[in-house]
């Protein structure tokens, strides 16, 4: 068998998988969200492992009463959705009666279900074999069994959710924000929750077909993570966290439908199962976003680091230059303890900045050098004053921290010092502080 | 028809997990007052606070706002929470906080109309945040931050405030500018609940006083219920004594081993 491209989204056997996962990926990014900011992403985690033992016990008494091979879906899932309910009302009971704390009581509950779901399961795997085989799909998932009633069946999943924030929005943005606040001023909370809870519960029964009860907690969160490094706006990061979660349902699904068949024409009998698949990509993406994402991402905070490292350093060299006049590089290296390649890339960017220039091999300070560097050290002398005379601080104390403050302190700042230390001419040392150039 | 206080309470017991919070209150605030609410680290004033509110429930006793239990006019009442209650990451704008006085009235589905927006910009305008409804709310000095919080208490249009230290951490302007529109809020016959810990400026700005160490020290007029005899009583170490008579109590209540 070979698919092209565009097969995928229309072929009867591939659309069905296809836009499934697509649609579940979408509502469950949504939903996510909202457990993101709730602080407890460990719930859909919990109560997809509590669906567990439900879902087996009932395919076990199928297998009993009914015996039919067929094993009927609407059944089992119904029974998973009710151990979700109990999880969920067994968690609530341990918090408020058992005084357990919250992340205990949901890891409780998470792994006890989880465990008699094994024990059904070992069961099961000795009366009933066939029928073991079908439910151990379950815990990865297993796109490719989708129909078209999947896709109608998700895609109003997904389209609910997206209505119900989107008419909802300000109501939901307030409950994730303050809810405290929102039951004082007669906000009824405890109803949106329902719902909430409701759109969750289906969202994990109905995903455990595509993505598997292992796996479908982290198709929520991975998108919220990944959004939220992005914007500072609710609204937007709902639409990201959807576009991720499209994203990574998408290219999940088209990665375990080729990869599988590229396996087999290899001969290999080997399988790439969805759930992993759209996780790994789901994954990638908000690792991707947590190093790169402009603002807040790991990347662009070292490069504010080191950049504000950089200043550190040229304006030092400002600062030592104007203190003992033109410095040889030798003079400089002996003062600064920078390394060599470093020292001379930033007397580069000063030269080149119109900071510095040379005069018989020894470096001094141009017009405009000599005017930053006076403010550097009235900054300096400003805030060892500040230090001493309104904190209280003795004056053999005050130098370190003014090492810091003089390349901090912002000419806002610089003037509210000057003003409530009534412009003053010397500081603790009994060294004068220059005046503030004109520039 | 008797005339309502603005706050009652009667036999007040609160528990916090083993904790004794509130013990036995009994007092009565008229309306129409400024009142400030003092007592040491963990007296229970913002447990008092959150009781009024319904958001904590009492062991025993009761608490009545204007006359009717609170969560019969919940809208009349704006609560001003701790700043450092307040998730200041959280991705919500300046004036999308202070629109949220008014959901309270809107319901699930509701969204803000015209004249919501309008006194959204009035309220801003008037403690000076208007140019910052645009910002991300952790991109705020702690000053901003704290006018944003009564900008959106002054949306709810309620006949009581209750404030939970406003003035902790701010600077001496915000604490001007709050404190001048809460005493416009009082001119109008509103009811102010603040609580606060500099003692030095009461006589000039609460006519009434609230002082509270689990139990109540004292409830009335600043000038005769925040003597200097009655503070030392409040925030003094005598009570040693109480607090472990109180925590054997919450354990036999609780069944706590």
């Amino acid at each position: 068998m070979s698919f092209s491209l565009w097969d995928f989204f229309t072929h009867p056997l591939l659309r069905g998988p296809t836009f499934g996962t697509l649609f579940l990926c979408i509502a469950s990014s949504l939903l996510g969200v909202i457990l993101f900011f709730q602080k407890k992403p460990l719930l859909s985690e919990t109560l997809s492992h509590a669906t567990w033992p439900g879902i087996l016990l009932a395919a076990w008494l199928q297998a009993l009463f009914f015996s039919s091979d067929e094993s009927s879906f609407f059944f089992l899932f119904g029974c998973g959705g009710l151990f979700a309910w109990l999880g969920l009302k067994s968690i609530g009971w341990m918090e408020k009666r058992g005084k357990v704390p919250a992340d205990a009581a949901l890891t409780f509950v998470l792994a006890s279900f989880f465990g008699v779901g094994t024990v059904v399961a070992s069961g099961l795997q000795h009366t009933f074999p066939k029928i073991y085989q079908e439910m151990q799909t379950l815990l990865f998932g297993q796109a490719a069994v989708m129909q078209d009633t999947h896709i109608f069946l998700y895609g109003g999943l997904a389209l609910g959710a997206a209505l119900f924030l989107f008419f909802s929005f300000r109501q939901v943005q307030l409950y994730l924000f303050d809810p405290q606040f929102a039951v004082s001023s007669g906000f009824k909370i405890p109803f949106l929750e329902k719902i909430l809870i409701l759109f969750l519960l289906a969202s994990l029964i109905l995903g455990i077909r595509g993505v598997g009860v292992l796996l479908i907690s982290g198709m929520s969160i991975a998108p919220a993570i990944a959004a939220r490094q992005f914007t500072d706006r609710l609204h937007v990061l709902f639409l990201l966290a959807a576009c991720f979660g499209a994203l990574s349902g998408l290219v999940g699904n088209w990665l375990s439908v080729f990869g599988t068949i590229a396996l087999s024409q290899n001969g290999e009998r080997l399988s790439l199962p969805t759930g992993p698949m759209i996780i790994a990509v789901g994954g990638t993406i908000a690792i991707l976003s947590l190093l790169f994402a402009p603002k807040r991402g790991w990347l662009f905070r070292l490069i504010r680091v080191a950049s504000f490292r950089l200043k550190c350093i040229e304006e030092n060299i400002l600062k030592g230059i104007w203190k003992k006049g033109p410095l040889t590089l030798r003079e400089m290296r002996r003062a600064h303890q920078t390394p060599r390649a470093l020292l001379f890339f930033v007397l580069w960017r000063l030269k080149n900045g119109g900071w510095v220039e040379t005069q018989k091999r020894s470096y001094c300070l141009t017009s405009d050098g000599m005017k930053k560097a006076i403010v550097i050290v009235r900054l300096h002398r400003l805030w060892e004053l500040y230090l001493a005379s309104q904190l209280g601080l003795k004056s053999e104390e005050v130098h370190g921290s003014a090492e810091e403050m003089e390349h901090i302190l912002t000419p806002d700042l610089e003037e509210r010092l000057t003003h409530l230390l009534a412009n003053p001419r010397t500081d603790p040392h009994n060294q004068r502080i220059p005046e503030r150039p004109t520039l | 028809m008797k005339e309502a206080f603005a706050i009652e309470a009667e036999g007040l017991h609160v528990h916090l997990g083993k904790k004794v919070a509130l013990w036995d209150l009994n007092f009565q605030i008229p309306k129409g007052l400024l009142v400030g609410v003092l007592g040491p680290n963990g007296a229970g004033k913002s447990t008092l606070f959150k009781t009024a509110l319904g958001l904590i429930s009492p062991v025993a006793g009761r608490i009545e706002l204007l006359g009717t239990p609170v969560s019969k006019i919940r809208r009349k009442v704006a609560y001003v929470p701790q700043r450092e209650s307040i998730d200041w990451d959280f991705p919500i704008t300046a004036g999308d906080v202070v629109l949220m006085g008014r959901f309270g009235k809107m319901g699930l589905f509701g969204s803000p109309r015209k004249a919501d927006l309008e006194a959204k910009e009035h309220a801003m305008q008037k403690l000076g945040i208007a140019h910052l409804a645009g910002r991300q709310i952790g991109e705020l000095s702690g000053g901003q931050q704290q006018r944003l919080f009564v900008a959106r208490a002054l949306l709810q249009d309620a006949d009581l405030l209750l404030l939970d230290e406003p003035f902790a951490g701010i600077d001496a302007t915000t604490e001007k500018v709050i404190i001048d529109i809460l005493q416009e809020l009082k001119r109008r016959g509103k009811t102010i609940l603040l609580i606060h810990h500099d003692l030095s400026q009461l006589e000039h700005y609460f006519d009434w006083t609230l002082l509270l160490n689990t139990r109540l020290i004292s409830c009335g007029p600043t000038a005769t219920s925040a003597t200097p005899d009655l503070l030392a009583k409040a925030f003094g170490k005598r009570e040693a004594l109480f607090d472990e008579a109180s925590v054997a109590l919450a354990k036999n209540l609780t069944g706590a081993p």
